[in-house]
């Protein structure tokens, strides 16, 4: 079949209707933390298997998408992701609502997603096979040095006192120590307790952080500041300018490749790539020092990202059967349920599958765009509620959020004790976005270093005789010495006058 | 006289509200299925289908709780300990028998009213296709000129993947360079990215590398040939001797009424020799392997002692 018959095939109300719908589940469980992407798409997986493919992955697609998006508008309302790829959309997202640019906040969330996504599916379309052979050529060398390069972001997020960031950034990477160790699965720092076997979730700990730790802060500081926008009904203009678009396109179009390629290698999804972007986006701007006060460029380029990821990942799971992420993994239960196995042979012996399989990421897309504009207005509503209200809400939708991951009791402790954490990190300024990192690539560096040195039988060459790990390192190292020089040259500008 | 007349009436009330509620026969409500997987997974595809299926025998939602960690043992220890009146049942996988000599649990296929085995899913020996290995024996002989040289990729340290290379290691001689990846899929892209040299996981995790022609399964460690790769030998019919395969069956707390025992035998059997299910089975690359709770107790406990003395020889006790 043609692309354009295929068009008019998933156009038919009788696939786009399971689109919408997707979509708008999506929003729904992004939005609400705790309650992730992978989560939304296993439990619409067996609803799926009376329909047939097309219908059941229009659905699937669309909330795959759509949940990624809608993390990024609890990110902006109340300051807590909906999904962890949505961290690094908090940094700046809920600065500018504070700056009262609510409305822009959501436009660009709204807009930049939808970028990301229709890059990745044109990628998808484009060059699946060339992308999929590259992200194989990722093995545990490859991951260290990814590993190292993130963590050598942990200065640029550190905010306002580097020695802060840097102590709160090892305590992430110590408390990734905890459970079993990935090599030899002996027990670190677990009591016993068979609950830590499998280590500190990652999941309760943003919520505690982000949604029970502001919530805190806010009725402790008594911020007058939020008050304030929350008695002004207005949500402000939603679209970007052109200026502003004009200074955004060259970190975005960064952001889309790195976005596209982060989210094909296997194991390494929207929480990482987003971080990443937007930390380059940084390094680009003319207007560092904006970045986690409600900068547009930091907000677009990690709205961008995580939404970006998803072609990648689809590519790695059609093209080679390999999870790219959580969600791509329970994608390829659900293909196999409807007698379609991912790999090469796919793309021959389902080819038509194939193709509405692109152009549903494509749609699913175009339908984000039209909610998120939509629904940014709707989002009034939710600030004319009393700050009191939000906050009782906002703390149980973390308590149910922190069960509902795995029925677990010890997360929701873990979460309580993440939120208090959080609350005196806010009072005592230390930044959260180092201690994220910490924790979320202190086991994907320890496991792939011990892992590359099982491989190389000890040998540390690996590590310098391999293109890809030797760019990313070098990468690493630039990243921490060039802000050390300029500091060091301001500082002595500064002596000078 | 009427106070006596008015406690009459109430112990007649409440008599015949027990007799009731005894009448009522076993199941009166929601029955809990914990599984000990994540969503998404074989473990938990199997369940829900199960859980599924038993719903229309029974007449009551019986509902999938995913409860993971430590290998299951968590989901496992909630089950032991539950109360043993047939509304909280589980799903239990080959770690039943191998938790307790991997150190996470106190845990032994004794400790429940076993339900029914379900599934088995063989351990694949698979190399790349484009590798000098075109047999098992290749790999052999080339691993006993080079000992420790081969990398072998598993799911982790102490899985069943990691332990099906270890038991081909023991039963040939040779010595292997265990990898351990976070979970068979990475392993796999491992594989087909030639960063190790051969995976032991399972064949639907290979599936599609072998259909494209990228990977080569030298040998299964089943007892049976796969149905899903019908063309490789097992280790048997080359001679060696091991028999690795992750298994999957369900299982309730020790100690169900007679009534409700018989209940939920019947229909976890049903339902695990349901056409929907064996079409499941097909579908997801797991060899359907159903067995009564008699076989499958003593099925488990050979398993049991298998890896009680397996897993302290290698060392991996915690």
């Amino acid at each position: 079949m043609e692309w354009l018959d295929i068009l008019s095939n998933v156009l038919h109300p009788s696939v786009s209707v399971y689109l919408v719908i997707g979509v708008l589940v999506g929003v729904g469980i992004g939005t609400l933390p705790g309650l992730t992407a992978t989560m939304a798409v296993a439990i619409l997986t067996p609803l799926t298997f009376w329909l047939q493919p097309e219908q059941g992955f229009a659905m699937l697609i669309g909330v795959y998408n759509s949940a990624i998006f809608a993390g990024g508008i609890s990110a902006i309302l109340i300051n807590t992701p909906g999904t962890p790829a949505s961290i690094a959309t908090s940094f700046d997202g809920f600065a500018m609502t504070r700056k009262g640019e609510v409305g822009l906040a959501l436009g660009i969330n709204t807009i930049y997603s939808v970028i990301g996504g229709l890059f990745s599916s044109f990628v998808l379309i484009i060059a699946a096979f060339p992308l999929a052979r590259f992200a194989l050529k990722f093995g545990p060398a490859e991951y260290f040095a990814l590993a190292i390069f993130g963590l050598s972001m942990m200065i640029s997020v550190s905010e306002k006192s580097i020695l802060k960031g840097l102590l709160i950034g090892t305590l992430g990477l110590l408390i990734s120590t905890i459970g079993l160790d990935p090599m030899l699965s002996s027990p670190r720092y677990t009591f016993g307790n068979i609950h830590l076997m499998e280590g500190i979730s990652f999941i309760p700990v943003m919520i505690g952080l982000f949604g029970v730790g502001e919530v805190l802060h806010q009725i402790f500081e008594n911020d007058q500041k939020v008050r304030s926008i929350m008695a002004d009904n207005t949500i402000g203009r939603i679209f970007p300018t052109l200026g502003e678009v004009k200074r955004l396109l060259p970190s975005t179009a960064l952001s889309s490749v790195i976005s596209v390629v982060t989210g094909a290698i296997p194991g390494a999804g929207g929480d990482i790539a987003s971080i990443i972007c937007w930390d380059q986006a940084k390094r680009m701007s003319k207007k560092p020092e904006e970045f986690g006060e409600g900068s547009i460029e930091g907000l677009a380029n990690t709205c961008l990202a995580n939404n970006g990821v998803i072609g990648g990942a689809m590519t790695t799971m059609l093209t080679l059967g390999i999870p790219g992420d959580a969600v791509t993994a329970v994608l390829i239960g659900s293909l196999m349920m409807y007698g379609m196995q991912p790999g090469p042979r796919l793309f021959v012996e389902h080819a038509d599958f194939v193709k509405r399989f692109m152009l549903l990421m494509v749609l699913a897309n175009i339908v984000i765009l039209f909610v998120g504009l939509l629904g940014a207005k709707l989002s009034v509503k939710i600030l004319k509620v009393k700050k009191e209200i939000i906050w009782m809400l906002v703390l149980l939708l973390c308590v149910i959020g922190s069960y509902a991951l795995n029925s677990s009791f010890v997360d929701v402790v873990v979460m309580s004790v993440a939120g208090i954490l959080g609350f005196f990190f806010r009072k005592m300024e230390f930044p959260l976005g180092p201690f994220i990192l910490g924790m979320l690539l202190g086991r994907l560096g320890e496991s792939n270093l011990r892992r590359a040195l099982a491989l190389s039988q000890g040998s540390y060459s690996i590590f310098i005789t391999k293109p890809i790990t030797i760019i990313l390192l070098i990468a690493a190292i630039l990243s921490i010495v060039i802000p050390l020089i300029k500091e060091f040259n301001k500082k002595k500008t500064v002596q000078i006058h | 006289m009427k106070k006596v007349f008015v406690v009459m009436l109430v112990l007649v009330l409440v008599v015949s509200m027990i007799g009731c509620s005894a009448a009522q026969k076993y199941p009166k409500k929601q029955i809990t299925l914990v599984i000990q997987a994540a969503p998404g997974g074989a473990s938990d595809t199997v369940s829900r289908t199960v859980a599924g299926l038993m719903e229309k025998k029974l007449g009551v939602p019986v509902v999938g709780v995913n409860k993971t960690g430590a290998a299951g043992s968590v989901a496992m220890s909630y089950v032991k300990e539950s109360k043993a009146d047939g509304y909280t049942i589980g799903y239990v996988p080959v770690e039943l028998s191998m938790v307790k000599a991997l150190g996470y649990a106190d845990i032994s296929p004794k400790d429940y009213d076993l339900l029914g085995r379900a599934i088995v899913i063989p351990a694949a020996v698979t190399v790349k296709s484009d590798s000098p290995w075109k047999t098992l024996d290749d790999l052999i002989a080339y691993a006993k000129e080079n000992p420790s040289k081969l990398k072998a990729g598993n799911s982790g340290t102490g899985s069943i993947w990691h332990i099906a290379a270890c038991a081909l290691e023991d039963t040939s001689g040779i010595k292997l360079n265990h990898v351990p990846f976070d979970g068979a899929a990475p392993a796999v892209a491992a594989l087909l990215g030639g960063h190790v040299d051969v995976v032991t996981v399972s064949p639907s995790e290979v599936l599609s590398g072998v259909k494209s022609g990228e990977l080569r399964v030298l040998g299964v460690m089943g007892a049976e040939r796969s149905a899903l790769i019908p063309d490789v030998p097992t280790l048997k019919e080359s001679g060696l001797n091991a028999n690795v395969v992750a298994w999957g069956g369900f299982a309730a707390p020790k100690g169900l009424p007679k009534e409700v025992r018989e209940k939920l035998i019947e229909s976890v059997k049903e339902a695990i020799n349901s056409d929907d299910f064996k079409n499941l089975c097909e579908k997801r690359g797991m060899d359907h392997a159903y067995q009564d709770p008699g076989e499958f107790e003593k099925f488990a406990t050979e398993q049991f002692d298998f890896y009680n003395t397996l897993i302290p020889k290698l060392g991996l006790k915690k």
